[in-house]
């Protein structure tokens, strides 16, 4: 469902959340109550999910990084940080592995 | 695409030219005539790029897809659901079967040994109430005939009496089972169409598991465990106002119901209370529980309610509580108000039946419900007896059996009663309540009489081209596993060879 679209929830929150409010998964955004909508916006914003999660996450490589550990020069060199071979296989980690923003 | 040695086009190649060329050409039909040498379609490397990956990876060929072009205009919404889910009772070009008599109210009363085997013709009114109901399917075969029709088999003899009992107080719980298509299904149409013809009213549920697939909404009904469906019971309304209109239209209001949340007027009809919780969701339910009542009150007609799918409501539903726990299906509003009268608790005050109908093609296995209409079966027939066949191999099925016959070899049969798998963790507690007082009625592959009556049928509506004689009726009866009807079907009426 269209809960999905934010960053940080996935099919366990969204379920999670429409189990709270009655909401069965093929229900349309467009049918429901203004209130059902507007408690389902207040519990979302009391979960940690779009730029807060980002910058959590960016935080934690940042802090990684700078206390001089293995998986923060890892994530700088753009290498697999989880004891992968570096033989070969690496195109995942030199592309995703960065101290920069995650997309 | 006419074959290469089509002697009509004289254009064409030679077969042995077209085996060389066949490499050479791309997998798209050849529109062109002219002849292959010259007509050779080039890969598509124009449109393709070489893309030089990342140092020491290989090139790839990245080939862009053309989008498809949109053409025409798109349907309207519903309309592929309308055209998926209609149902097409009536075909001009088959034939009008000459001297086929009606299902009427004093031939359900009387149907004797000599209907077996007969098709008996719906009339026009409770085909109208029926298709209201949902009762006929999308997939069943009723748009190769000129009007609908149901074949009367033992069991519909067995089932029309039982109706007819069943008119005084206390009511039917029935549960029909068999292999899949052997019925049952169309056993609900015969049962739906018997009680209409004489007068009852008609509530059908037409699947199940549109009850608990979670596909419609729910909400928590205050006050109680229980979870309403609202739209689902908004729709049904509607369907049981359409229904069972002509009954409907002449009954009142008599009593007074304070769980409705708006002011009912004194003096209404009862469609106009089904329109009333129809065009409101919300309190469609309480709406429900109204009419219910107000049709069970003295001096009404007797009700009857046909379910089909019942493994479905025999588990946990795909709905969860708030605390993400699944729901039950005995806890979902409607299926709990069916299963009271199924099981017993409840009664109908004016008669009526609850017969449920298993699905055998792709439901859900519930270890409750086969045990249930297993013991069903031997409470009916007396436990279940077991043999030996002519090699001298034991026929069982239970785990007692197994362990007799070890101990005792001069045991020819035993009756041996299903009883609980101590070792099997998926029996549902609350299916084995719910399930423990049905009566079963198993339908098996047709008898000869009735697969020849079916298949004359068939004939005079000018759908089997073939004399039909004990020949061809042994045929396909042998090739249908021993006449299981919808393998009869798709033997003589589908398969159009």
């Amino acid at each position: 469902k269209s809960l999905e679209t934010f960053y940080g929830i996935g099919h366990q929150h969204s379920s999670r959340i429409l189990a709270k409010f009655h909401i069965f998964p093929g229900a349309r955004l467009g049918a429901l109550p203004t209130k059902t909508v507007t408690a389902i916006t207040a519990e979302l914003s009391t979960m940690t999910i779009e730029t807060d999660l980002r910058q959590s996450v960016q935080g934690n490589i940042i802090r990684l990084r700078d206390m001089g550990s293995y998986r923060g020069r890892r994530h700088a060199m753009g290498l697999p940080v989880r004891g992968q071979r570096t033989r070969s296989q690496i195109t995942t980690a030199r592309k995703l592995n960065k101290v920069a923003k995650q997309n | 695409m006419a074959s290469p040695a089509c002697w009509k086009c004289l254009s064409r190649p030679s077969p042995l030219q077209m085996t060389s060329q066949i490499q050479l050409r791309s997998a798209t039909a050849a529109f062109s005539t002219t002849t292959p040498v010259f007509n050779v379609v080039k890969k598509k490397t124009a449109a393709g790029k070489l893309i030089q990956s990342k140092a020491g990876q290989a090139k790839t060929l990245r080939l862009k897809k053309k989008a498809p072009v949109k053409m025409g205009k798109p349907p309207a919404p519903g309309e592929r659901k309308a055209m998926r889910k209609r149902v097409v009772l009536s075909n001009t070009n088959a034939l009008a079967v000459p001297g086929m008599q009606d299902l009427k109210k004093d031939i359900v009363g009387n149907l004797g040994k000599e209907f077996v085997g007969r098709v008996l013709g719906i009339e026009g009114k409770t085909v109208d109430a029926l298709r209201a109901a949902e009762a006929f399917k999308p997939h069943q075969s009723w748009c190769f005939f000129r009007r609908p029709g149901i074949l009367i088999r033992e069991e519909t003899i067995v089932l029309g009496e039982k109706i007819i009992d069943a008119e005084k107080e206390g009511g039917l719980k029935l549960v029909l089972d068999g292999d899949r298509v052997t019925g049952k299904s169309l056993m609900l149409v015969s049962a739906l169409a018997m009680a209409h013809v004489r007068g009852w009213i008609v509530l059908n549920v037409p699947e199940a598991q549109e009850l608990t697939n979670a596909v419609t909404d729910y909400a928590a009904i205050e006050g109680s465990k229980l979870y309403s469906q609202n739209t689902y019971t908004a729709s049904w309304l509607t369907a049981i106002a359409k229904t069972n209109a002509a009954i409907l239209d002449k009954l009142k209001l008599t009593q007074e119901h304070p769980e409705v949340p708006i002011p009912l007027p004194a003096d209404i009809t009862l469609t106009r209370l089904c329109e009333l919780g129809a065009r409101d969701p919300e309190i469609s339910w309480p709406i429900l529980q109204a009419l219910w009542k107000e049709m069970t009150a003295n001096g009404r007609p007797p009700i009857i309610m046909a379910l089909d799918g019942l493994q479905y409501i025999s588990q946990d539903s795909l709905y969860r509580t708030p605390d993400f726990k699944p729901i039950h299906s005995h806890d979902l509003a409607i299926v709990d108000h069916f299963l009271a009268y199924l099981s017993g608790e409840k009664t109908f005050p004016n008669g009526g039946a609850a017969i449920a109908a298993t699905s055998r093609s792709h439901a859900p296995t519930s270890k409750s419900m086969e045990l249930a209409i297993r013991k069903s079966q031997e409470r009916q027939f007396g436990g279940r007896v077991i043999e030996r066949d002519t090699w001298g191999r034991e026929r069982y099925d239970d785990i007692r059996a197994i362990e007799a016959f070890r101990n005792d070899e001069n045991l020819r049969s035993i009756e041996v009663f299903a009883e609980r798998d101590p070792w099997e963790k998926n029996y549902d507690a609350r299916s084995d309540r719910a399930l423990a007082k049905i009566e079963t009625m198993k339908l098996a592959g047709l008898s000869r009489i009735e697969a020849r009556g079916l298949m004359e049928y068939w004939a005079q509506s000018g759908l089997l081209r073939k004399q039909v004689d004990e020949k061809i009726v042994t045929e396909k009866w042998t090739l249908a596993g021993n006449g299981v009807v919808g393998e009869i079907e798709r033997g003589a009426l589908h398969m159009r060879i």
